[in-house]
């Protein structure tokens, strides 16, 4: 049997995916996508997450076939044409980064949230992403990021929001 | 402007594109993978190893096991206390430990062969509690060890306690606890080793590039120039990743199959074979005079080192030296004690022994103010070390002392808090402080750094360093202070970092100490550049007499702006005479070793100072405590890069609130973040990072560190707010769901023999 789904925007069609593989060891040794991190192994973590048509999910936990026929986002498909997604820009200038494990799902985990929630409140985004554990930051700046991405992806400008 | 400003940390743009490549995303086509035989039960005697079923087993290429290693079987971070067998001889010392090492085609293949292994055991008795360990007839963990199960023991001694106790005021004594922790680094321990140009390559992420080099060596009884060292990128350290963890399977493997060889720990395998924070119990006698002036404290420490000594010398003294906290205490004794037991091995994790210490002298601190009817925050303020006053080890301060300006910065948030704090029939609130000094660098010992620079014929300036960047931001705080030190831009700064074939030992990323120790190294390193540079120039312009000076990638005489010459032009002139234009600089803090009998003598050059204070509500119905606030106030001498700063002080303060409040490792029971629950973000409290500089005179631009210090004092002001939500002291971490629905029920924690 055929896997077709499209990642990236891109679309992907491989043979020979055993049932039992998860949609991570898929991205990682498969398609040598070392963007996506393994943390845990048992979707308690979320260094794994990537988005399936839009919404975060736990890649270890996910299987393979789940994808068939649907979108995959990676984070090496956020940046486009070499600009970066506005979340990507938040957390750099937010200073979100430290050790940066767990950026790449914390920062599809947001982008999922602000797809559902555009202008969410400091305690909607601390429950939103709680299922993405930061161990370096402590999470201030974190919350910071996505406030201010989520202000970019409105279009609004900038606000003085240091604290 | 470069210093105390907050650029882009090297390396980040690559970390939110997903492009970095951490130790875990190492590998290429045609690698052998790794997997690990690992005993469950400990301790027991290994009566034989079968590897033939696994090597009957397809794409299984060999079983590797204690037999095979060429060189040293004993490693462990400190020199003088190496005792971990990577593949168990004869004993198996604690539930984890490996046995032997599979080598196959495919990572399945390695798994299943690690699994047919057949491994013959005898189970021997073995000890799990600190206390037992030590009592008479407990079975040794090492045994034919002359010390027995005590790995060591400190002392501290000045003046006379049981004197100055008898003319105390009052004298409070109480016990204390804190539980074994996980460092739960999100990259969890992999890497890579290769052959190339017939030297084994081994890259994997860690803490110290060249101690891995040294012991890896050992391991395989080669000379340091056949094997290099790279660090990977580090997802993550506090103290997990100084010891040595996949490294030597590794290298074993890639060295008898002349293959690349490449392994990743699960989680699982992470939980089960590393070190952890060592669980501390501790009883504490403090006396003060009327005022609330400190007269006396006498301490007792105990640790469980579990089966490997790995850091425990270390945590041992750290501990003793910092047991009285950052206060003048005339009349001390301290005696810390660390105890081997058959539970996994115990290590360095953030803060060295001193976040447990500090539960127990902030403790004490708040029930001398509550004897004594005096205000908690005065009473720290009272005692507060100050210049001129001597440390318990004797050492007088000099300067970079800024205790009372980090409680000046925390007051009036810890009044307005008090004065919010209310309760109800099932909600209380409650506030608390907790304050702390730490010691930067390695206790009474050398522990040196080097660093070189390079100028290009292009302009540019190439920093060789050996410090691990795990996420701290070293990478961008050298190149600060190498940039401001030369007058050049940041951007012309390029880095060569933990390489051992291209850089030189820097020390650990450990012990707060990089950006003051390393800092320094790479300032010397500067300063011996720019002495070449000019010296060159003045032969170039003829100049003998006047001063010149370096800036803007210029060398100009100072009162002859006419005379001027570009850098790269010197640089050229230099090498075409066959020298590069290079600096080294090494730096090695002044310390004096601690007498064994006393303690006394100067552990270290430099101290970093803080107060925090905390705002809790706890839930009486389920035991739940809600972190509401929490606001950190740290002395770290002079913020290089303050973003970098705020970010180490708050991810600090959520690692004490993990400390404080949740986390606890059960050996044998523990085995993922399902059953070890670190902080996430719906824990987190709204946070006030808060940066006093008080100037280290020996440091780089006055700097100090802060990496360690953040932590310390969160769990202390946490259990002051727990307890005064619930009027009574809190003195046994974690502040679990459940120890707080016990210490409401009346039955509190027992208290367990010291």
């Amino acid at each position: 049997m055929t896997l077709d789904f499209t990642l990236n925007g891109q679309p992907v069609s491989l043979e020979g995916v055993p049932a039992a593989e998860s949609l991570l060891d898929l991205l990682r040794h498969r398609l040598d996508l070392k963007g996506t991190k393994e943390g845990c192994g048992v979707g308690e973590c979320g260094a794994c997450s990537v988005l399936l048509d839009g919404k975060v999910v736990d890649s270890c936990l996910t299987p393979a076939w789940k994808a068939a026929g649907r979108e995959v986002t990676t984070i090496e498909g956020l940046a486009r044409d070499g600009q970066l997604h506005p979340l990507q820009e938040s957390f750099l200038s937010a200073g979100a980064v430290q050790c940066g494990f767990c950026t790449p799902g914390m920062i599809l985990s947001a982008q999922s949230l602000l797809s559902d929630n555009p202008d969410p409140s400091d305690e909607e985004i601390k429950i939103a992403l709680a299922g993405n554990v930061c161990r370096c930051t402590g999470y201030h700046d974190i919350v910071l990021a996505v406030r201010r991405g989520a202000r970019a992806l409105r279009g609004e400008a900038p606000e003085a929001d240091e604290s | 402007m470069i210093l105390g400003t907050s650029p882009l940390r090297s390396g980040s743009r690559e970390r939110v594109l997903g492009d970095t490549r951490f130790g875990a995303d190492q590998g290429q086509a045609g690698d052998l993978y790794l997997a690990c035989v690992r005993i469950h039960k400990a301790p027991a005697r290994i009566d034989g190893i079968d590897p033939a079923p696994a090597l009957a087993l397809p794409g299984v290429v060999r079983v590797f096991t204690a037999a095979d290693i060429p060189g040293v079987n004993r490693l462990g971070i400190i020199p003088v206390s190496k005792d971990q067998e990577f593949l168990a001889e004869e004993l198996v010392r604690c539930p984890g430990q490996a046995v032997a090492l599979v080598a196959a085609e495919t990572p399945e293949a390695a798994r299943a062969g690690a699994r047919a292994v057949v491994v013959k055991l005898t189970g021997a008795p073995g000890v799990y509690d600190m206390a037992e360990a030590l009592a008479e007839g407990a079975p040794l963990v090492h045994p034919g060890r002359e010390q027995g199960n005590l790995l060591d023991l400190r002392v501290i001694k000045n003046g006379d306690v049981e004197a100055a106790f008898k003319a105390s005021a009052v004298v409070v004594e109480a016990d204390y606890t804190t539980s074994m922790i996980e460092h739960s680094a999100l990259e969890t321990e992999g890497g890579r080793a290769w052959w190339e140009d017939g030297k084994l390559h081994v890259t994997a992420c860690t803490q110290n590039p060249h101690y891995d080099r040294d012991d890896l060596v050992r391991f395989l009884g080669l000379k340091p120039e056949d094997l290099v060292v790279i660090q990977a990128e580090t997802g993550g350290g506090f103290g997990g990743k100084l010891d040595v963890s996949v490294q030597p399977y590794l290298a074993l493997a890639a060295w008898h199959l002349k293959r690349p060889t490449r392994l990743v720990y699960t989680r699982e395998e992470s939980f089960l074979s590393t070190g952890k924070r060592h669980p501390f119990r501790m009883h504490y006698v403090t006396g003060a005079d009327e005022q609330g002036r400190l007269t006396a404290v006498k301490a007792e420490l105990l640790a469980d080192t579990g089966a490997f000594a790995s850091y425990g010398l270390a945590v041992c003294m750290r501990a003793a030296v910092h047991a009285a906290g950052p206060y003048y205490v005339p009349n001390v004794d301290v005696t810390s004690r660390m105890a081997y037991t058959n539970n996994v091995w115990t290590g360095a994790m953030r803060g060295f022994g001193v976040p447990q210490v500090a539960l127990a002298h902030e403790g004490q601190m708040d029930a001398l103010a509550d004897a004594l009817g005096l205000d908690r925050l005065e009473i720290r303020r009272v005692n507060a070390l100050r210049p001129g006053q001597a440390t318990i080890t004797g050492q007088v301060l000099k300067g970079g002392v800024g205790l009372t300006q980090c409680l000046d910065k925390v007051e009036p948030i810890y009044r307005t808090w008090q004065a919010k704090a209310k309760g109800d029939d099932r909600f209380a609130e409650g506030v608390g402080l907790g304050v702390m000094y730490y010691g930067i660098g390695n206790t009474g010992v050398s522990n040196p750094s080097t660093a070189q620079l390079e100028w290009t014929t292009d302009g540019r300036v190439v920093l060789f360093t050996g410090v691990a960047d795990i996420g701290q931001g070293s990478d961008t705080v050298l190149r600060q202070l190498a940039a401001t030190r030369l007058g050049v831009r940041l951007e012309q700064i390029d880095l060569v970092r933990g390489d051992t074939s291209r850089t030189t030992n820097a020390g650990a990323t450990s012990a707060s100490r990089q950006t003051y120790i390393s800092g320094n190294a790479v300032m010397a390193a500067a300063e011996n550049l720019e002495a070449l540079v000019l010296g060159e120039a003045r032969k170039m312009l003829g100049a003998r007499h006047q001063e010149l000076v370096l800036e803007d990638g210029m060398v100009r005489v100072k009162g002859d702006p006419e005379s001027a010459l570009g850098v790269t032009e010197v640089v050229r002139h230099l090498t075409q005479r066959g020298q590069a234009a290079r600096g080294e600089g090494g730096f090695d803090p002044h310390t004096v070793p601690l007498k064994p009998d006393t303690g006394q003598g100067k552990p270290y050059a430099a101290y970093a100072w803080a107060a925090q204070c905390a705002f809790v509500e706890v839930d009486r119905d389920s035991g739940m405590v809600r972190v509401k606030e929490i606001a950190a106030a740290h002395d770290v001498g002079r913020a290089i890069h303050p973003k970098a700063v705020l970010g180490q002080i708050c991810g600090g303060v959520m690692m004490g609130l993990g400390l404080g409040l949740m986390e606890e490792f059960h050996p044998g029971k523990t085995s993922n973040f399902e059953d070890y629950h670190i902080p996430t973000s719906a824990d987190a409290p709204r946070i006030t990072p808060l940066i006093v500089e008080e100037p280290e005179a020996t440091g780089p631009y006055g700097a100090k560190g802060v990496g360690e210090p953040a932590l310390i004092p969160t769990a202390p002001a946490l259990a002051a707010a727990v307890g005064q939500a619930l009027g009574q002291p809190m003195r046994h971490l974690p502040l679990s769901l459940e120890r707080v629905m016990e210490t409401l029920a009346g039955a509190g924690a027992k208290d367990q023999p010291c």
